[in-house]
């Protein structure tokens, strides 16, 4: 299904509130088994993933390399952009500090649940942004 | 791909856990001092054990990471069991007690009133938590529906 897109920066921007929705729910799972024994938190990386869907640019203080050919040797390659998928999920397997062998620590769930809302409601609003300015255009392009 | 909803549910399964939990602790407490029970002999402390609830639809691609083992999938957190505590009973010498043994002691619950107090507000603090979740979630909603208005 070839799906509709408005540019890179749309898709970006859908992709995270992807990645936070899927880490808000993370988070909200960690938070809660805080009671249950031998528990181990769960973290996904869609930062990361995003990351890797945009890509790195060639080096710019790097010479390159003509290559036409497949056997040519390459240098100062950018990173090509990956399609992004839905980033696994991790078990955290760092050191537990709890009697009842949990690893999770509350507060620093509370902090990253925060921090998660944040960046949600930030990439909401740039994508609000983003639609409104579409929109904008398509109004003064009759 | 778990939604919005989802992530809801997740915080309720810890809310309604940590509820019985403090059922549990209030039990405990309210029968610090019963010594009758239908069973026979003293109320015995209860213990309740929480497990991870286990998303049977949760076979994840490229679920098993290096430095990681394999996530159950986000279902929250269930009970499974509310069992007595095997721990020895309150002895309290009283002769003149109806339910005194034959040496004249009376067998009292094992439960620890400072030990439940602790309990319950571990429970209540967990309990906050899931409300603070439950609450960004919601506001993620919202700030996702608000794309409507763009």
């Amino acid at each position: 299904m070839a799906e509709l897109s408005f540019g890179t920066t749309t898709d970006l921007l859908k992709n995270a509130l992807d990645g936070a929705s899927l880490n808000q729910t993370v988070i909200a799972n960690n938070i809660a088994n805080v009671n249950t024994p031998n528990y181990r938190r769960e973290t996904v990386s869609f930062k990361e993933a995003l990351a890797a869907s945009l890509g790195a640019p060639p080096d710019p203080d790097e010479l390159g390399l003509a290559v036409d050919n497949p056997r040519h040797i390459r240098v100062a390659d950018g990173v090509e952009p990956t399609p992004y998928h839905t980033p696994p999920i991790h078990v955290d397997e760092a050191i537990e500090m709890r009697a009842d062998h949990s690893n999770v620590d509350v507060d620093q769930e509370m902090a990253e649940l925060a921090q998660n809302t944040g960046y949600q409601q930030a990439m909401a609003q740039l994508l609000k942004v983003q639609y409104s300015q579409l929109g904008q255009l398509f109004r003064e392009n009759p | 791909m778990p939604g919005f909803y989802s992530s809801i549910e997740i915080s309720a399964s810890g809310l309604s856990a940590e509820r019985l939990a403090m059922d549990v602790i209030a039990n405990n407490i309210a029968n610090a001092n019963t010594t009758r029970t239908p069973e026979g002999g003293p109320f015995k402390r209860q213990l309740i054990l929480f497990a991870q609830k286990q998303d049977p639809t949760a076979a994840q691609p490229g679920d098993d990471m290096p430095g990681g083992g394999q996530s159950a999938g986000l279902a929250g957190v269930q009970v499974v069991g509310i069992l007595n505590d095997p721990g020895p009973d309150r002895l309290v010498y009283d002769p003149t007690h109806p339910d005194a043994d034959a040496n004249g002691y009376v067998h009292y619950p094992n439960v620890e009133i400072i030990k439940e107090m602790v309990d319950m507000i571990a429970a209540s603090r967990a309990y906050e938590a899931n409300v603070a979740a439950i609450q960004d979630a919601r506001q993620m909603g919202q700030a996702a529906l608000s794309l409507l208005q763009a």
